[in-house]
């Protein structure tokens, strides 16, 4: 599992290795590298600060106070999953055409991570030991004090791997910089490889984007700590009682729907404008067969990513260690790389086995390769909870091998699969580079489509295929948000990572 | 369970209907990865099939990524030919070898400014550096890139340094008045403030809206926006003087694998493209200049000879490395 996850380093370290060393130095040295290291630390950095604000803050709202309208401020707040960052980006630079800079960028990605956040929150929330909250109030804590000493310690490790995620989503988006022009070490890269077809330089600069990316990923590994929080007892369910607010709850409603706006009204209302300015020229065949293809695609997908994942969860959630650790953050790895290196290492790879590559089955893989963390995450989250003792005694009454993973194991991790797989549905579904490279040829999906179009100019031919695409991932991620049908603990580990 | 084993089982389904149906492929086919897009390209390849009855596969995507993969692939690369955008794309494929030479018939259809010197690949169609301008509100018309580096155009101008036709464009450059003078007019260049783009067909959106006046671009992007646009848009083209290394002419063009099973298929899609027919077409349509002589120019512009575009070997466009330092260098990429 370790050698999949590491084929895109491999043929990094290869390409890397083949350039010579005054490049190198000339490369890793300049100024320029510097600047780029600077400003994505940054840009990753301050997203990464506010869309903690955003997603605390809306988490806080959704699960402690009545707010009308039911669970309709929890769906506005995690609905822009379903929009890809370079929709967005199109969406806002087309009703405001001097949207340019590191600034617009902080906006559009922290508008399109913070549901990340909300859903990680929301679901660490709701696992809140409150019999433990009321010991502390009953030991004399403070309100403030049962937050820091109680609840804060129950939620800091899904929070912190949540804002990792955020992190390397910010370092591996290419949408959302590019169209704006901020010089991160993904758009670098991609310009590495488009002017020069330099694919040993772009290869360098890759790892070195790596290694900030080993960094973050080690200095989570320590503010998650170990865990050590323990369920006094999981079978008594203690109704949360919310805070009424009364007249309130109309200003707080508001913040929601203003993100909501930002986040979804924007794209949604440039994309039907602009898709009714263009009704006749709409080519139904392309768009429904484009649809069809984004969703065996991204099917296939997720179905490779949960059966490549499944061992893997297991072994994380059953054993902790070097091995364990190494696993796990090369997975992470891979999340943190642009799809155009993936895609391009797929390409070295499966090139030579003509009559598999430009598949189906390839671009799946890809697809499992970009997505494995969250289908990991998932289900490691659910098998956390079981008991090992479990195994044990199903091992007593004569169930062993198979047919205890079979029947003991594997429904227990049914929710976290079926949470696993609809992430990396729809965040396959959402997926370019890779798939620009390794689909089947004349393969068209929604995807390609809408960047076959991508100037604003011609964004009203785009804007049917965008609406589809937000329309079907809009599916799963309003699954996910539906608390009483998945499990939620899965739900937040599994987006983590 | 029972859902995810159902959702499973009918993916696997469709799965292997849609390999299948991808799969099979008869003897008279080709494979085209085209960094042309479909609207530039589409509609000539689709008469190419209904005319000759040979089957194309087409992968659209972007010339330079399409070139990279081609890198990749090698000798295993299952495309048949590779049509590009611009010159430079063309000239890293054929450094590596993976192009074969294409047969004197084809290469004497066109003059040696549009083809490699190699013979691995021709021109198809050719595109004019220009800039596109305000006529409502730039008076006196730039007669040299220099001019753009004076004071009255500071912050007036935009430019596209990460996109392809660009850095030609400065390769261009560098080979007329060398690297020391290119640098220069690059260092004068940003110290006048340019409104930096990703793409050509953003300036020219800009120019319409009136965030700038001037901006380098092809000469077809004027049309281009115009079209998507649906409406006239505030931009027209002007041409530097004759001989500036603004007026560059670059080509889109063509070259075939040497792994190509089909290479006799391959040149005949050629030799339909390069028929006075489709160029014809393609300067209707597309406004690109055709690449044979004595084919009409795209409505409005001067001719080839008119423009007085410097003479630059395509062949050395490929050398984007050094231009790639460069412009690193003065900060633009």
């Amino acid at each position: 599992m370790i050698a999949i996850a590491a084929i895109p380093l491999l043929y990094l370290i290869k390409r890397g290795s083949e350039i010579d060393r005054a490049s190198l130095t000339n490369l890793l040295f300049r100024d320029r590298t510097i600047e780029i290291y600077t400003t994505t630390i940054l840009l990753a950095s301050i997203v990464l600060l506010f869309s903690f604000i955003v997603g605390s803050t809306f988490a806080w709202l959704i699960y402690n106070v009545t707010l009308p309208f039911g669970s309709l401020p929890i769906i506005l707040s995690v609905l822009p999953l379903a929009i890809p960052s370079y929709v967005l980006t199109y969406a806002w630079i087309s009703i405001y055409p001097g949207f340019k800079g590191f600034w617009a960028a902080v906006l559009v990605l922290t508008l399109s991570t913070s549901p990340y956040v909300t859903l990680v929150a929301v679901a660490s929330l709701r696992r809140i030991d409150f019999t433990q909250v009321e010991a502390g109030r009953s030991l004399g804590l403070s309100q403030l004090a049962v937050l820091r000493r109680v609840i804060w310690p129950q939620m800091r490790v899904s929070l912190s791997a949540g804002l990792l995620l955020v992190f390397l989503y910010v370092l591996s988006d290419f949408g959302a910089v590019s169209l704006l022009g901020v010089n991160t070490f993904t758009r670098n890269i991609y310009t590495m490889y488009r002017a020069t077809f330099d694919r040993n330089g772009a290869a360098v600069i890759s790892l070195a984007l790596i290694l900030l990316a080993i960094f973050i990923i080690a200095l989570e590994f320590r503010l998650r700590g170990r865990r050590t929080v323990i369920k006094s007892n999981a079978g008594i369910v203690k109704t949360h009682v919310k805070i009424k607010v009364g007249w309130l709850r109309w200003p707080l409603l508001t913040l929601i729907f203003t993100y909501a706006l930002l986040a979804l009204g924007v794209p949604f209302w440039v994309l039907t404008t602009r898709f009714i300015q263009n009704t006749e020229n709409i080519d139904i065949t392309s768009l429904i067969s484009a649809t069809f293809s984004t969703v065996i695609a991204s099917f296939a997908g997720a179905i490779l990513a949960m059966a490549l994942a499944l061992p893997l969860g297991i072994l994380l959630a059953r054993r902790s260690g070097f091995i364990p650790k190494l696993a796990e953050s090369s997975i992470l790895l891979t999340h943190a790389l642009p799809g155009v290196v993936i895609g391009l290492a797929l390409v070295a790879l499966s090139s030579k086995f003509p009559w598999i590559y430009q598949t189906l089955p390839v671009l799946a893989f890809a697809y499992a390769l970009l997505f494995l963390a969250k289908a990991v995450g998932s289900i490691r989250a659910s098998l956390q909870r079981i008991a090992p003792i479990l195994n044990d005694v199903s091992e007593t009454l004569g169930i062993t091998g198979f047919a205890a993973f079979r029947r003991v194991t594997l429904p227990l991790a049914a929710p976290g699969i079926l949470i696993g797989f609809l992430l990396v549905l729809l965040t396959a579904m959402k997926e370019l580079p890779a798939t620009l490279m390794l689909r089947p040829t004349g393969f068209e999906t929604l995807a390609t489509e809408i960047w076959a179009a991508t100037s604003i100019s011609k964004f009203n031919e785009a804007a049917p295929y965008a609406l589809v695409l937000i329309i079907i991932a809009a599916i799963p991620t309003f699954i996910l948000t539906r608390p009483d049908k998945s499990d939620s603990q899965a739900q937040s580990e599994g987006l983590i990572q | 369970m029972r859902r995810i084993k159902a959702a499973i089982v009918i993916s696997l389904l469709l799965l292997t209907v849609t390999a299948c149906g991808i799969g099979g492929s008869d003897s008279q086919s080709l494979t085209v990865y085209s960094g042309r897009s479909e609207e530039f390209i589409g509609p000539f390849l689709a008469d190419f099939e209904a005319e000759s009855g040979i089957k194309l596969n087409i992968r659209y995507g972007d010339s330079a990524e399409l070139a990279a993969q081609i890198l990749e692939e090698g000798e295993n690369s299952p495309a048949d030919i590779f049509i590009s955008q611009d010159a430079g794309a063309l000239g890293a494929v054929a450094q590596d070898g993976l192009f074969k030479k294409l047969p004197d018939e084809l290469l004497s259809l066109v003059p040696a400014s549009f083809k490699a010197s190699s013979g691995q690949w021709v021109g198809l169609t050719g595109r004019a550096r220009v800039f596109a301008y305000d006529p409502r509100a730039v008076t006196t018309l730039p007669t040299s890139i220099d001019d753009l580096t004076e004071p009255s155009w500071s912050s007036k101008f935009g430019i596209a340094p990460t996109n392809a036709s660009f850095q030609a464009f400065v390769t261009a450059l560098r080979i007329i008045r060398g690297d020391e003078a290119a640098k220069n007019w690059l260092t004068k260049i940003v110290a006048n403030n340019p409104k930096l783009f990703e793409k050509n067909s953003q300036i020219v959106e800009a120019i319409d809206a009136g965030q700038i006046q001037l901006g380098l671009v092809n000469h077809y992007y004027t049309w281009e926006v115009s079209k998507a646009l649906g409406r006239e848009i505030n931009a027209v083209n002007g041409f530097f003087g004759p001989g500036d290394a603004g007026n560059l002419i670059n080509v889109s063009g063509a070259g075939v694998f040497n792994t190509s099973k089909n290479q006799s298929l391959a040149h005949k899609l050629i030799e339909y493209l390069l028929t006075e027919k489709t160029q014809k077409r393609f300067v209707s349509e597309t406004h690109e200049y055709s690449v044979l002589p004595n084919v009409i120019t795209p409505s409005g512009q001067p001719t080839l000879k008119e423009i007085g575009a410097p003479i630059v070997n395509l062949d050395s466009l490929k050398d984007l490395k050094q231009t790639q330092e460069l412009l690193i260098k003065v900060g633009l990429l």
